[in-house]
């Protein structure tokens, strides 16, 4: 039977769970590559540019990692979601560089609105390359939407729980797949629950909220993800304490979304930049002061 | 007797210790060069403190700050070790209580720190880049056959400061190349370079931050002249330059460690203490972390650099 691997990195902290339904769905059995390591990235720069960014590194890695362990692998392309909300030109871009990289047979959908190209179009297409029949992709497809509506109802009622925590709350801003990427920002994450620190991810509210209110800091950004990363911001800053943004080096709508957010917010702010020659010992500096900067504990 | 406090800064360049009293007044200070070997470093200067050090003082708590803040930290056994910025912002408050923003540009960092009533409300450093700090100046000194020491005087003789690129230590280096190969006076060119460093400092660290007087400048290139005047010619305002500017971290970490109240009685005498850092490669997992075993007189006192925490 074909086996589906899925790459552990940039769509799958935004795909992961819906796609493991709907496969679950199907009865299609699937590999997921293992949290980044360091020879994920290592392999990752062998193949990459030095033009891509870290998380774009790290993702050709994890299909290095995948390209004998499976029959198919699965890399969508996803351009837009209507007008003014493009998603960065890598996302678009990613299944080409891999196709022209690897000899590996991919499994591929689109996501382009303006086209209408929408997501239930894409899993019917995956489901149909997989020889299922109408029935069972349908069946399959609904199981993995409710599913996924349910998660992100569920994260936004905890999120909103963490809101009224009274320990320091910090609002994690950046992209799921730096954030809670082994080698990109799990480290950071660690550091700050270890000093009792009650952490607030921007990906964990959910987004048809949190988006239109980027609007308050501005009406011309057109990325979708920089949208929810800022509207997080606004849909939270009465409630936080400070802020810190992730990125990976050299993310471009990151730098116009920290820009924006850094002048436009009157909270505590750092900005973490992350590259594959990071060490953690800068950064604990960093998050070390900041946290005496929000615990106030110069003034004793 | 009267008890005191010591305060250790090791810096990527320099080495700044003090020792302070009850009154948080500095009884004795020292600055050294770090030469790459903190440990060595901090031998030295415990020992010239120790000279230094009148006899009816007991030392009862240590704190450690600057890169190498860990290491020395489990060395001299200190009670508190913390990050330079709480540290220079603690000792600068000391003696300026209405400071409301600190620029500091160091061997290897450069950071801003901004403070409202006392308590700092925001702050920036340098992360993938140490474009236009303390070691881009005296890497140019030594291509100019300049001391960096003399910078600030020569800086201050020229009329007509060259314009160099501000962006990136690599470029501005090609940029001196060329306008040093056209003919322009030394000192111009010196200036120039202190220029683009207040340049390069206000558009990395300082963007998007409100500046507001009173600022004191800090860090070892604080003592050039030549860009504490662009600084103030730039921000058009007012800059503190503390003679004591390079010790602030020190004299902030020893307040810390006065505040923090586990210190017991220490003695500086550390001379046939054996201190050894050893690395090795961990192959038990594809991360091939790093680890550093520290060892006190032969004893494992820590182990550093593992992500599982195996070490």
């Amino acid at each position: 039977m074909t086996k589906v691997g899925i790459p552990r990195s940039l769509f799958y902290y935004y795909y992961g769970p819906l796609w493991q339904d709907f496969f679950d769905g199907l009865k299609i059995p699937y590999v997921v590559s293992p949290n980044t390591n360091q020879e994920i990235v290592n392999n990752g720069l062998a193949l990459a540019n030095d033009e891509m960014c870290l998380s774009l590194k790290n993702y050709l890695g994890h299909i290095d990692y995948l390209k004998d362990k499976c029959d198919l692998i699965l890399i969508p392309r996803i351009s837009n979601f209507k007008k003014n909300n493009q998603t960065c030109s890598n996302f678009w871009a990613i299944y080409d560089i891999v196709k022209n990289l690897f000899p590996i047979k991919l499994l591929h959908y689109n996501i382009d609105l303006d086209k209408k190209d929408t997501l239930k179009k894409g899993l019917y297409k995956i489901g149909k390359e997989l020889n299922k029949n109408k029935w069972q992709i349908k069946k399959a497809y609904k199981y993995a939407i409710i599913k996924e509506k349910k998660r992100v109802k569920k994260n936004h009622i905890i999120s909103l729980n963490k809101l009224k925590s009274t320990k320091t709350k910090v609002l994690i801003v950046g992209h799921p797949y730096n954030i809670y990427d082994e080698m990109i920002g799990k480290d950071i994450l660690k550091y700050l629950n270890k000093n009792n620190v009650e952490l607030i991810y921007s990906d964990k509210f959910n987004p048809q909220i949190t988006a239109p209110l980027s609007k308050k800091i501005s009406k011309d950004l057109y990325f979708k993800y920089s949208k929810e990363n800022l509207g997080s911001i606004v849909y939270s800053a009465k409630n936080i304490n400070g802020i810190i943004f992730i990125s990976s080096f050299p993310c471009a709508p990151d730098s116009i979304a920290n820009e924006l957010a850094m002048r436009k917010i009157d909270i505590p702010y750092l900005n973490l930049v992350i590259d594959d020659s990071s060490s953690f010992t800068g950064l604990e500096t960093r998050l070390e002061s900041f946290l005496d900067m929000l615990g106030g504990k110069l003034n004793d | 007797m009267k008890n005191c406090y010591l305060g250790v800064d090791i810096g990527s360049i320099s080495t700044k210790g003090v020792i302070i009293d009850e009154d948080n007044n500095v009884i004795t200070s020292s600055y050294i060069w770090t030469e790459g070997n903190p440990v060595h470093a901090v031998k030295k200067l415990l020992n010239i403190l120790k000279e230094k050090l009148p006899n009816n003082y007991q030392l009862k708590g240590i704190g450690t700050t600057g890169s190498a803040r860990k290491l020395i930290g489990l060395m001299l056994k200190a009670n508190i070790v913390k990050n330079e910025i709480t540290a220079h912002a603690i000792g600068t408050l000391n003696f300026y209580p209405n400071i409301r923003t600190i620029l500091e540009i160091g061997g290897q960092d450069s950071k801003i720190i901004l403070i409202k009533n006392g308590i700092i409300t925001n702050y920036a450093m340098n992360t993938l880049c140490a474009a236009g700090t303390g070691s881009f100046l005296s890497s140019q000194a030594k291509r100019l056959g300049v001391k960096v020491e003399e910078f600030g005087d020569y800086a201050l003789k020229s009329k007509n400061p060259v314009k160099i690129a501000a962006r990136c230590t690599v470029f501005a280096e090609s940029d001196l190349v060329h306008k040093a190969g056209v003919g322009y006076l030394k000192e111009d060119i010196i200036a120039g370079l202190c220029k683009s460093v207040v340049l390069n400092y206000l558009n990395n660290i300082g963007k998007g931050k409100k500046i507001i007087g009173p600022i004191i400048f800090q860090g070892g290139v604080s003592k050039n002249k030549g860009v504490v005047k662009y600084f103030k010619e730039v921000l058009k305002e007012d800059i503190i330059v503390d003679p004591n500017g390079h010790l602030m971290g020190a004299i902030g970490i020893a307040i810390l460690a006065k505040r923090n109240k586990t210190g017991h009685n220490y003695s500086l005498e550390i001379n046939n203490l054996k201190f050894v850092t050893k690395a090795f490669e961990c192959n038990k997992c594809p991360n091939v972390c790093e680890i550093l075993k520290i060892y006190r007189n032969d004893e494992l006192v820590d182990s550093w650099g593992s992500k599982c925490g195996k070490y």
